[in-house]
Formats: structure tokens, C-alpha cells, sequence
């Protein structure tokens, strides 16, 4: 057979394929199929289509506490407590796992113990570590292991740090099993007791009523100890198993039902879920219409959960616009497409039915001055005269569209103690700046022997965005006629030098509440923890601080824990450890047919609460990516002058 | 403690004129180049063979032209706030809008509050309201440079290793092939990024980051011709007659894979012109406040996004990258066929 | 032969150790472990967790070599990983955990999903041009087609990738503009536009490089011998060029076949294909190091294992070439 022939015909092989791939593929529609057609009951199958920025790193989850985890993490594995989805102000917990808020009972020495009984009747989700692959009851045991777990060193819990000082037993179950190098899982903690099948009580060491926030986190949450001798890559059936961080069992409305790396995690809903429903109280009359239908409901409102991965984020825009998704945060590439000047969402997308949202986070973000730096340390004026020079408001407008708030204080709104009319008295004012730099000693930036000072901002990232932030902060200083030297540093050299105190301004700065309390940011200028025992990288050393610290952080929101609040603040806007920035907000959108139900920052997303109407976006999506046929047409015939131009050459030869 | 990040070369040690120096001695070393090759044979018959190539030609005066505009970017006069360019002077008249805005727009890019613009702008504008066609002529120096300097660093590594592994062969030979061996065998991406990231971004550290991966290639072709060329005569008959090694090398092997080099270093050229962009992408290309072709390419891709289309800066740079890579890659073609009328390209 | 192969090996193994050593360099050069723990951990960490994990880890031992007194000189983070790695145990992830064997394991398949039609593809058009080219030997269709091939290849990738991901999958709405699926035949609307473009940006040069190779054959003397005995134009080119021409093209196209499986760092990325093609340079901003000292030491196994290759084939083409 001539080489010809045998040419001609792998052509016509593969442009046959290519058409009926063509024909097969020919649809925009990025995600597989659904798991079912019906729910269960014979209505639609209501799949949530989301997005994720990276794999989550661990889900174990005495462990998880990098953001991806976290949202991934929360579907799957319920806590002790959970926060009211609709309470944002003051946050309120409530009973998860447990049948209610734990009894407090105090013993003498500031000893507590929490007595808490957990919910009967919850199963672990049905999964192969069990017998049957049938998920067991929930009993106390199982929140036993979970605190050994937290003191094992091999798995590395976050937590430990901290609850190594409130919870007994719980340091000594460390530093035994790190001198072993085996933690002995036979040995109880005396501070986690068993008193009953669902009955348990905490002992701690001292006066800790923030203990609670922490229950409502995964790290406290009963994990079953058949899943964790289950996976860990052991072989059971001749199939090699997930490890256990990249598997959990929880009891959650949702189980993991395929994670495929770098691409999708999707969740389904747990049929044997009864742990909580829809609350029928709690919210904000204005949505009375519109969520008392969903009162008492069993949860969760969807069938199926697929998030994408998406490394970038300009392709969660595009996929939106094309209704793939049902909602997505406004990152800095898209704002401008979305937000008119006036913070608004613009026209096209209003047409389309989209909502748009904007939260303020609960986090602070300053800029720490080091209290131990020769310079800066004992002159408190020079201090005041930096933070009133810097135009914060200018700041966030340029660099983060104006979208977040100008913090007046370290505390957030949301978290008890934060005052809705403050104003920190050296917020921006630059003749008042000035005047007081004079008054620091020194006039229009000179010191007496008319030698400019010089400073050093450490600042962190390589990026444009960050460079040019970085030479907007240096300017901002340099108005006073003082000289800014700008070292950008790599994220963790720039924590590196917070940490050991060689800085003496460091941009980059901040915290987000691990909970709603003031305690949990006032904590951040408590003597006791200058690095490297704790994160005051200010090295801010007030004894009336201090005092007044030990006072109010284990006291019961009220007036008078309010009244030593506000007296910490007066003292941090006097002293300035920080020149403070901004509480972060942003904005979301929400397409037409998924309404938003809840958007409490304590919670990871709150995936139970998610509506959805499937036929409404069905239609959309059809409506928003329709097909022109032109440039087919065009294309078969820019192919077939070619060809034919090609034939009269070969013939003419 | 570290400077700030901007090119290190151009930074602290270094006055605003050093740039200027750079242009005097580029076109010093053009002129070098030319007076050499009148004096060689071969050189002079390429040149005649050129001179008939039409569509080498127009390659060559456009390359010239990129060169130009580049050299006059380079340039720079002392101000009072710091330093500017010949190019900025020239094009001073053309004004800075608020934000984006189309070619030949008399408004600015927005459909709820269009405000007048300064002067109507050939090309539009971009995100700060910067002129795109100013912008894109003053990107051509980025190119130019990392180009240029990547040459200069690439170039004499690898031709020195190249001819001295030919022509001593033995241990010398193993040293160089176990050097190149190992560094093409690491990832570029790996090198590019810790290199800039230990030394800093900027056009210098870029170049010299990519010369450290790029000689490699350079360093083989040479070494093939030069053992090629061992195998003529009039080596044999060189060290016969005595002369020292270093005679041989630079009056012998050198001119006689010169051309090979000159083809190289063009083709090479648009290659790294082209990586530029994609350089860019990854985050270790041009800084902050440096106009780069790749730059205003990897912002395009959140453009494309916009409502309504922004689509003249992909458009504008992607043109001049590609006029600048084409006329090179025509030019490198066309000097091959003057050296070698029979290579077939 | 097998003598040779023998010494090659031999000769590979300096150069990987090499290699991984100048890894190892480069990549504590930008960061010391405690930094690496650090961006890792996030700026929440206290220094005792950041202690725990290089512990857990090995990370707190000497670098190079153990100078401590009363340790062994070799336990060193560097000779104990290369100890490891000399057994191809690839480790585990350093922020996962997951075993490394595994995530390679996985992202190959879609890569080489993507390369290997791409390749096969373009390489046959490509040649089924350049030998159209040849053949037809016309003044005009060669200046124009050159200048197109020049002009093709002059345009950055990206600008391929953006326009393309662009006019297609936004426009025209045919093609996915985002995400991956193996999923029987679906998978070919993930895959298309990215092979599609990954041949256009290829085009240009191949075809200028294999019309280069056939256009060396026919200059050949028993080309001119065919003609002179009165063999016909199109056998000629078949049977001999296409023939003599196709040594050195398995040469070229053996030599790429190692890279194949490291995907496109570009595409995948565009379109995200969850390949190889960007987990190192993931790995490098993570950062994590046992995935970048994993990669590049396959990475430069496979860039070894394509120049043996390569070797085998110029001496299995050319008799002459003795391999000393």
C-alpha cells in the first residue's frame, strides 16, 4: 500500500474523530454529572457548585487550621458546640454534639470543671473502618480520644499551645509521649474524665470560660478511634487506604464522596443526619418572609456539594458569568468588572439577578512598632506622630478599593468590647502629626543636632501590589521629613524578624479572631507573651495593662468586663504599639437562584444552610452560553480552500 | 540588610549615567563588530550575499528600529526629582488619564460615568491611565535589555567552555560536559526563581539568572564546531609552526565559528524576548515600575474579563513583541543563508 | 553496546548527585528550614510548633554535613535524603503528608493525555506538511509558507493560551473554560483547546525544522542518481527522503519523549489540568521541599534517560558513529 493511501486515510480517520468528539464534547459545562437524578423522596437532585483556591492540606481535624481546610472540614466533622448561624451580634453558641452549653461548676483555686452530655442517638457517618460499614453511636470515649489526640506529638495539633495551659493532664501527656516517642492511647488524660456512655467532664486549672469557644471548634470534636486504626495507608480487602488526614469520619450533614487532587472535592448528603435542623428563632425581622418557611427543616437544604479547585482566580470569574458557579468572593482582578465607583454592583450583573454582599471579617490589621527598639520605645510622641502621619484611608482605597474598614481600635466589630463611635485619637491628621513629632523632639523630622532620622519599615512579599503598598507606607512617614528605609523581606523572614524583635516598624501585621472574644486580641499585648513565648511582637510591657489583662480575660461578658475593655483600649491608643489599619471586608456575590441564608464569620460557610433551585439556574445557564455556529462555518471553510489550494499545487507538479 | 528590591546594577553603587555608558558601548561594539568583519573574507562575501536578500533586509531595519527606540529609552537625563528618559521627553506631550480608556476615545472606559479625557490616546489607555502606545515603546527596552544582557553573560561562558572543552579535550572536556550536564538537568524554573529571589528582582539579576541556564546550549554548539574544525588542516599545521594556544584559539577557532555565535546570539534573542512573557506569568519578571511587554500581556488575561472588552494592550504589546521576534527571526534566517548559501532555511 | 550503556550509567551518576546537591543549594539559599516551617505553618504559629514539625520532619538536623560531636558525620538532612532517594523512595509531601509516589503517579495521566495527542498530532502534521513542501517545490508556496511558520512562530505561547481560552471558551462558549474530568469520552472537551493550541504554537517551528531535514536529503547524491535514472518525483520523495530523512527524526522525536510526561506548566495551569506539569513550581512557592527534591530528581532521571536515548539512536541510524 502507497504511502499515500495510507496517509489519506489516517486524515479522514481523524477528522471523523475530531467531529465526533466535537459532537460528543461540545458543551461548556465543566463539571461531571451529578450522583443521582432524584433525592430520595423523588424531588430534584440539588447539587451546590462552589470553589476552592488549593487543596485543603489536612483535614484530620486535630489538626486543620489553614483556611481550606476549614471550609472543607466543616460539612464533614460537627463539634461539641456550634455558633447560631443568624446571632452575629453578640455571637451566641449552642448545643452541636452536645445537648446543650456545658454546666460550669467552679472548685476552689479557680479549678473548673465543664460537665457536658453529649446528644444520644448520633451515628458517625457509614463509612468501611466500621463493622458493616455501618457508623456507630457518638459516646464520650470517643471525645477522650480526641484529647489524647491533641497531646500526641505526632500529629501536630495547633491547638496544644494553648489548651496545654487551662486543660490538666494535657502538657503531661505531651512531654511523656515526646520522651517515649510513642504516645500511650491506654493512658487517659486526667483532665478529659468519662463519667457516662454520653457524659464528660473537663477539669481545668484555672478560671477559662473562653474553654467553650474552643469546643466549637474541630480540634475538641469526638473522632472515632476505628477510622484512624482504619486508614493511615493500611491495606484492608488488598485496596491500599487514604491516610486519615485526607479521610475523616465525622457525623457532619455532609461525607466526602471523591477528592480528586488539584481538581474537585465533592460532598453528599449524609442520610443518616439528625444532629441538628433549621433553627426557628433567631433572625433579623426584616427576613421573617423569607426564612421562617425554613424553620425546623431537616438539614441539609442540598443533595450534593462539588467544589472546584481553582489555582487562579480570573477563572472563577468566567466560570460565574456563565452561571457554572453559584457563588464567589470579588478578588481584586474582578472588582473592577463588577463594582461601580459607588460600591455598587454594576448594571449587567444586577440585570442578571446577582446579589451582592459585602462582610466585615473579624480581624484587625496593623503595623507593629517595636516597644524595645531604642528609638521608638521610650518616645511615645514620636509613636503618636507616625500613626496620625499615615493616611489610612487613602491607603485602603488604593490598594484595596476602599472595600474594608478603617480600624479606630484593635477589636473588630462583632467581638464584645468593640465601640461603634470610637475614634482613635491618632487616626489620620497630619498637622496634628507634625506637631507632635516637634513635640517628640523632633521638629520637621530633625533631631537637635539637625540630623535626619532615619527609620526602617520591614515589609513583607515581592509582589507589585506589595511593592507599591510598601512605597505608599514610606511616603506617608517620609511627609513628617523623616527618612524611611524599605527592606521588603520574604513572608518568613519578615515573621522570623517579628519574632525575634529586629525590626522597628514591620507592616504586615494582624490577626483574625480564632473567637469572639476580647481576650483573644487583647491577649496580643499581654507582657507574658513576648516572643518567643506567645505572638506580642510589639513587645508592648505595660504593668497596668497587665493587670487589668489578668482581670477581665476570664470574666463573663458585662458591664464591667466592658468597663476594663475600654480602659485596655485607652491605654493601646495612648501607647500606639501599633499603627493601626483596618478590619477587612469583603465582598461576595450570589447568583439568583442560591439566596443567601447566613453569613456568620464563625462559621466556615455553614454548607447545611445553602438553598438552591436547580430548574431556575438550569434555564439560566442555558440562556447565558449559547453557541454561535459562524465560526464552525468559517473555519471548515478556511480548511477547505486549503486544501483544494493545496491539490492544484501537488497537481501542477 | 538588603536594599530594597530594585535592580541591584542600577541601584547603589552606580550614578544615573551608567545606562548611557551602556548605549555609548553597545554602539562601540557594533562598530568593532563591523570593522572586524571587513577584514575577513568570509565576512565581507556574507555581507554582499545579504545585500540581496530583500526581505533580510527589511528584517534587519526593523530590528534596527526596536534598537533605536530601545537605545532612546535607555538614554537618560539627570531632573530634579530623580532621572528621565530620552523617550519620556520625547513623548512628554501625551498626557496621564485616570484609568482605562479605548484607542481614539474621547471618554474615559466606564458606562455609568464616562469623564472626558486629557487628549484622545492612539492606543488607549491602561488601568493608571498611562498612554498604551508610550507604554509599549518604552517596554522595548526591558526586552532589549534582558535580551541584550542575557547575551552578554550567556555568550563568553559558553563560548569560552565551548572552545576550550574542543580544543583541550581530556579532563578539561569531561569538566564541561559534567558542568553543563548538571545544569541542564535541574529545572529552569527552579533556578530562575531561587536565583532571583537570593539576589532580588530586576533586569541584571534576571540576565544573569537566565545566562547561568542558558549557556549550556551555546556551550554545545561550539563545542560541536570547534571539533569539527579540530579536524581541519590548518590547526594541525598551526601547532606544527609552534604558535601558542591562545594564538590558535582567538586568531584560528574563534573567527571561524564566529558566524555560528552571530546566528545564535539572534535567534537566541527573539527566544528570550519570547520567554519574557511567560516569565512574567510566574512572577520573576520585570519589577514593579519597569514597562515589560510581559507584563502588560499577563495583566491582558483579567482584561479580557472586563465589561466592556479591554483588548488594546494585549493587542498593542503582543504586536510589538511580535514584530520586534519576527524581524529577528527572518534576520537570523537571512545571515545563515549569506554565511551558507547551501544551509537550507 | 552494552559496555557503553554500562559507562553512560556510570557517568549519570556524578551528574545526578550534582544535581540534587545544587537542588539542595539553591533551594536553602532562598530560606532556611525554620523560614520554610514558618510559611508553611501560616503566622499563627508559636515557635514550639514550628520546632514540632521540623523535628517531625528531620529538618532540625545539620545540612550538609553533621559536624555535632558524638554524631556520625553522615546524619545530615542532605546525605539522609540522598540515602532515601538512592532507594527511588520518593518520601512523602512535607505540607500533606501524602506519598509522593502517589501524587506522581496520579498527575501523569493527565499529562501525558495532553502532551501525547499534542505531540503525535503535531509531529504528523508537521511532517506531512514539510514533506508537501518539499515535494511540491514551488518558489512562491515555500517563501509564503516559511514566512508563515516564521510568523507562527513569533508569537508568544501565551498569547496563544489567553487568545485562545478567550475566542473560545468565552466567546463561543464551545470548549469548558476551566476544569478536568476523566470521564470515558467527556475528557476530550477538556482536552481539545488545550491541544489544539499547544500544536498551533508548535507548528511553526516543526514544520521549518523537518522541511530543513527532507530539504538535506534531496540535496544528497543518490537523490540526484534516483533522478538521473528516471524515477519518478513522488516515489523519490517517499521512498527516500521520507525514508533516509525519518532516522534522524526518530532521533528528534525520541529525544523529546522523556519530557512529555512532565506536562505543560502553562496549560495546565490555564485550563486546570491537575498534571505534573505544575507541582514543582507549586512546590518552590509553597514552599515544599520533599516535592521539588522529588521532581527534580525524576526530572533529571527522565532529561538523563533522553539524552542515553538519544546516543542509542544516532548510533542505531548511523553504523558509523562509533560509540567510544
Amino acid at each position: 500500500m502507497s504511502i499515500f493511501k495510507i496517509i489519506r486515510r489516517s486524515a479522514l480517520l481523524a477528522a471523523v474523530f475530531l467531529c465526533l468528539t466535537l459532537g460528543v464534547g461540545c458543551s461548556n459545562n465543566p463539571y461531571p454529572p451529578p450522583l443521582q437524578e432524584n433525592g430520595a423522596d423523588g424531588s430534584p437532585w440539588k447539587v451546590r457548585y462552589g470553589a476552592l483556591p488549593e487543596d485543603p492540606r489536612s483535614l484530620d481535624p486535630q489538626v486543620c487550621y489553614d483556611s481550606v481546610g476549614k471550609r472543607v472540614i466543616e460539612p464533614v466533622q460537627e463539634c461539641l458546640l456550634e455558633y447560631h448561624p443568624f446571632k452575629t451580634d453578640p455571637y451566641e453558641l449552642q448545643g452541636c454534639l452536645l445537648e446543650a452549653l456545658p454546666e460550669r461548676l467552679t472548685g476552689d483555686g479557680g479549678k473548673t470543671t465543664f460537665r457536658c452530655t453529649l446528644k444520644q442517638g448520633i451515628l458517625f457517618h457509614n463509612d468501611p473502618c466500621f463493622p458493616g460499614a455501618k457508623g456507630r453511636e457518638v459516646v464520650a470515649a470517643d471525645v477522650l480520644f480526641a484529647f489524647q489526640r491533641i497531646a500526641d506529638p505526632k500529629v501536630e495539633c495547633p491547638a496544644l499551645s494553648t489548651l496545654q495551659d487551662y486543660v490538666e493532664g494535657l502538657s503531661d501527656a505531651f512531654e511523656a509521649a515526646r520522651k517515649s516517642g510513642q504516645f500511650d492511647y491506654s493512658r487517659a488524660i486526667s483532665g478529659l474524665q468519662v463519667t457516662g456512655k454520653y457524659t464528660f467532664e473537663i477539669h481545668l486549672t484555672q478560671v477559662y470560660p473562653q474553654l467553650l469557644y474552643w469546643l466549637a471548634m474541630p480540634f475538641t470534636a469526638p473522632v472515632a478511634r476505628e477510622a484512624v486504626e482504619y486508614y493511615d495507608g493500611k491495606v484492608h480487602d488488598g485496596i491500599a487506604r487514604d491516610l486519615f488526614r485526607f479521610h475523616p469520619v465525622g457525623t457532619g450533614p455532609f461525607q466526602i464522596s471523591e477528592w480528586k487532587r488539584n481538581t474537585r472535592i465533592r460532598f453528599v448528603r449524609n442520610p443518616n443526619y439528625r444532629t441538628t435542623t433549621f433553627p426557628t428563632g433567631g433572625w433579623d425581622p426584616t427576613r421573617e418572609s423569607e426564612l421562617a418557611p425554613l424553620a425546623g427543616r431537616a438539614l441539609p437544604l442540598v443533595d450534593e456539594v462539588c467544589m472546584t479547585i481553582f489555582r487562579e482566580s480570573i477563572p472563577i470569574f468566567l466560570l460565574f458569568r456563565q452561571g457554572y458557579l453559584d457563588g464567589m468572593g470579588v478578588g481584586k482582578d474582578a472588582f473592577s468588572s463588577l463594582i461601580t465607583p459607588s460600591r455598587d454592583l454594576s448594571e449587567k450583573y444586577k440585570e442578571r439577578g446577582v446579589s451582592l454582599h459585602r462582610d466585615t471579617e473579624p480581624s484587625t490589621y496593623y503595623m507593629s512598632l517595636n516597644m524595645q527598639d531604642p528609638v521608638l520605645g521610650p518616645n511615645r510622641k514620636l509613636r503618636q506622630a507616625l500613626s496620625a502621619a499615615f493616611n489610612t484611608p487613602a491607603y485602603l482605597d488604593i490598594f484595596y478599593n476602599g472595600v474594608p474598614i478603617v480600624a479606630q481600635q484593635l477589636l473588630p466589630p462583632g467581638i464584645a468590647g468593640h465601640k461603634k463611635d470610637l475614634r482613635n485619637p491618632y487616626g489620620y491628621n497630619l498637622e496634628k502629626a507634625k506637631a507632635l513629632l516637634a513635640e517628640a523632639g523632633y521638629p520637621n523630622g530633625r533631631d537637635a543636632s539637625g540630623k535626619v532620622l532615619e527609620l526602617t519599615l520591614d515589609t513583607s512579599g515581592g509582589s507589585a501590589d506589595e511593592r507599591l503598598g510598601a512605597e505608599f507606607q514610606q511616603r506617608q512617614f517620609e511627609q513628617l521629613g523623616l527618612r524611611v528605609k524599605v527592606v521588603e523581606n520574604p513572608f518568613a523572614r519578615l515573621m522570623e524578624k517579628l519574632d525575634q524583635g529586629s525590626f522597628q516598624i514591620a507592616a504586615g501585621s494582624g490577626w483574625g479572631a480564632d473567637y469572639p472574644d476580647p481576650e483573644n486580641f487583647l491577649f496580643l499585648y499581654y507582657s507574658k507573651n513576648i516572643p518567643p513565648a506567645g505572638k506580642n511582637a510589639s513587645r508592648y510591657k505595660s504593668p497596668e495593662f497587665d493587670a487589668l489583662f489578668d482581670q477581665m480575660a476570664t470574666m463573663e461578658n458585662g458591664p464591667q468586663r466592658e468597663e476594663l475593655v475600654s480602659r485596655m483600649n485607652a491605654l493601646l491608643a495612648e501607647d500606639v504599639p501599633h499603627i493601626l489599619l483596618m478590619h477587612r471586608s469583603l465582598f461576595s456575590l450570589t447568583q439568583s437562584w442560591s439566596p443567601r441564608i447566613q453569613s456568620n464569620p464563625m462559621l466556615e460557610g455553614g454548607l447545611k444552610y445553602a438553598v438552591l433551585d436547580p430548574k431556575s439556574r438550569e434555564e439560566l445557564q442555558k440562556h447565558w452560553n449559547r453557541k454561535p455556529l459562524w465560526p464552525i462555518g468559517l473555519l471548515l471553510f478556511i480548511f477547505a480552500a486549503a486544501t483544494v489550494a493545496g491539490l492544484r499545487a501537488y497537481r501542477s507538479t | 540588610m538588603t536594599t530594597s528590591s530594585q535592580d541591584w546594577l542600577t541601584q547603589s553603587f552606580l550614578p544615573i549615567w551608567l545606562p548611557n555608558l551602556a548605549v555609548l558601548l553597545g554602539a562601540l561594539l557594533v562598530a568593532l563588530l563591523v570593522w572586524q568583519g571587513n577584514r575577513s573574507e568570509r565576512w565581507a562575501v556574507a555581507w554582499r550575499r545579504l545585500r540581496g536578500d530583500r526581505l533580510g533586509q527589511v528584517a534587519g531595519a526593523v530590528a534596527a528600529l526596536f534598537l533605536v527606540v530601545g537605545a532612546l529609552e535607555t538614554v537618560v537625563y539627570p531632573t530634579d526629582t530623580g532621572s528621565r528618559t530620552v523617550l519620556q521627553l520625547l513623548l512628554s506631550g501625551i498626557p496621564q488619564e485616570k484609568g482605562y480608556s479605548a484607542p481614539l476615545a474621547t471618554n474615559a472606559l466606564s458606562v455609568s460615568d464616562p469623564k472626558p479625557l486629557l487628549k484622545r490616546h492612539l492606543l488607549g489607555t491602561d488601568a493608571l491611565g498611562r498612554d498604551t502606545l508610550v507604554q509599549t515603546l518604552r517596554a522595548t527596552r526591558s526586552a532589549l535589555w534582558i535580551g541584550g544582557l542575557t547575551s552578554l553573560v550567556y555568550i563568553p561562558l559558553g563560548v569560552l567552555l565551548g572552545i576550550l572543552a574542543a580544543y583541550y579535550r581530556g579532563w578539561v572536556d569531561d569538566v564541561v560536559q559534567y558542568l553543563y550536564s548538571t545544569i541542564a538537568a535541574v529545572p529552569e524554573i527552579l533556578m530562575l526563581v531561587a536565583i532571583l529571589m537570593v539576589l532580588g528582582k530586576g533586569l541584571g539579576t534576571m540576565a544573569i539568572a537566565l545566562g547561568i541556564t542558558g549557556w549550556v546550549g551555546m556551550a554545545r554548539l561550539i563545542r560541536g564546531e570547534a571539533l569539527r574544525q579540530m579536524e581541519r588542516p590548518y590547526v594541525a599545521a598551526a601547532k606544527a609552526l609552534g604558535q601558542s594556544d591562545w594564538r590558535i584559539l582567538t586568531r584560528h577557532l574563534l573567527p571561524n565559528v564566529m558566524h555560528l555565535i552571530v546566528i545564535k546570539f539572534v535567534l537566541g534573542f527573539s527566544g528570550l524576548v519570547l520567554a519574557e512573557a511567560v516569565l512574567s506569568y510566574l512572577g520573576v519578571g520585570a519589577p514593579v515600575g519597569t514597562p515589560s511587554w510581559g507584563a502588560i500581556i499577563d495583566a491582558s488575561r483579567s482584561e479580557l474579563s472586563r465589561d466592556p472588552l479591554v483588548w488594546w494592550n494585549l493587542a498593542a504589546a503582543s504586536t510589538a513583541l511580535f514584530l520586534l521576534v519576527l524581524s529577528l527571526n527572518i534576520l537570523g534566517d537571512a545571515l545563515r543563508r549569506a554565511f551558507d548559501p547551501k544551509s537550507n532555511s | 553496546m552494552f559496555s557503553y550503556l554500562l559507562r553512560r550509567i556510570l557517568f549519570f551518576v556524578p551528574i545526578v548527585a550534582g544535581v540534587m546537591l545544587l537542588t539542595f543549594a539553591l533551594f536553602f539559599m532562598v530560606q532556611s528550614p525554620e523560614a520554610m516551617a514558618r510559611r508553611v505553618l501560616g503566622p499563627k504559629a508559636t515557635p514550639k510548633a514550628v520546632e514540632l514539625w521540623l523535628h517531625n520532619r528531620g529538618y532540625d538536623k545539620p545540612l550538609l554535613i553533621n559536624r555535632i560531636p558524638e554524631q556520625p558525620w553522615y546524619d545530615s538532612l542532605f546525605i539522609s535524603q540522598m540515602r532515601r532517594l538512592a532507594t527511588f523512595d520518593l518520601g512523602s509531601s512535607d505540607v500533606t503528608g501524602r506519598p509522593l509516589a502517589e501524587v506522581f503517579r496520579q498527575g501523569a495521566l493527565p499529562s501525558l493525555l495532553l502532551t501525547v495527542p499534542a505531540f503525535l498530532a503535531g509531529l504528523v502534521m508537521s511532517v506531512g506538511l514539510a514533506l508537501y513542501l518539499v515535494f511540491i517545490r514551488n518558489a512562491v508556496a515555500d517563501f509564503i509558507a516559511s514566512l508563515l511558520c516564521v510568523a507562527l512562530m513569533s508569537v508568544p505561547v501565551m498569547v496563544y493560551v489567553i487568545f485562545g481560552q478567550y475566542l473560545v471558551a468565552q466567546v463561543f462558549n464551545y470548549f469548558p473554560a476551566f476544569g478536568f474530568q476523566l470521564n470515558g469520552w467527556s475528557t476530550a472537551k477538556f482536552l481539545l483547546l488545550p491541544i489544539a493550541l499547544m500544536i498551533v504554537s508548535g507548528l511553526g517551528a516543526d514544520v521549518r525544522l523537518f522541511r530543513a531535514l527532507f530539504l538535506e536529503e534531496l540535496g544528497q547524491d543518490y537523490i540526484r542518481t534516483a533522478r538521473a535514472k528516471g524515477v519518478s518525483s513522488a516515489v523519490v520523495l517517499l521512498r527516500h527522503v521520507f525514508k533516509n530523512g525519518l532516522i534522524n527524526l526518530i532521533t528528534l522525536v525520541v529525544a523529546s519523549l522523556p519530557f512529555l510526561i512532565m506536562g505543560s506548566l502553562l496549560l495546565e495551569n490555564f485550563f486546570g489540568i491537575p498534571g505534573l506539569g505544575n507541582v514543582l513550581f507549586t512546590a518552590i512557592q509553597l514552599p515544599d521541599f520533599a516535592v521539588v527534591q522529588a521532581s527534580v530528581f525524576l526530572g533529571s532521571l527522565l532529561y538523563l534517560g533522553g539524552l542515553l536515548l538519544t546516543d542509542i539512536c544516532y548510533a542505531w541510524a548511523d553504523p558509523r558513529i562509533r560509540l567510544h
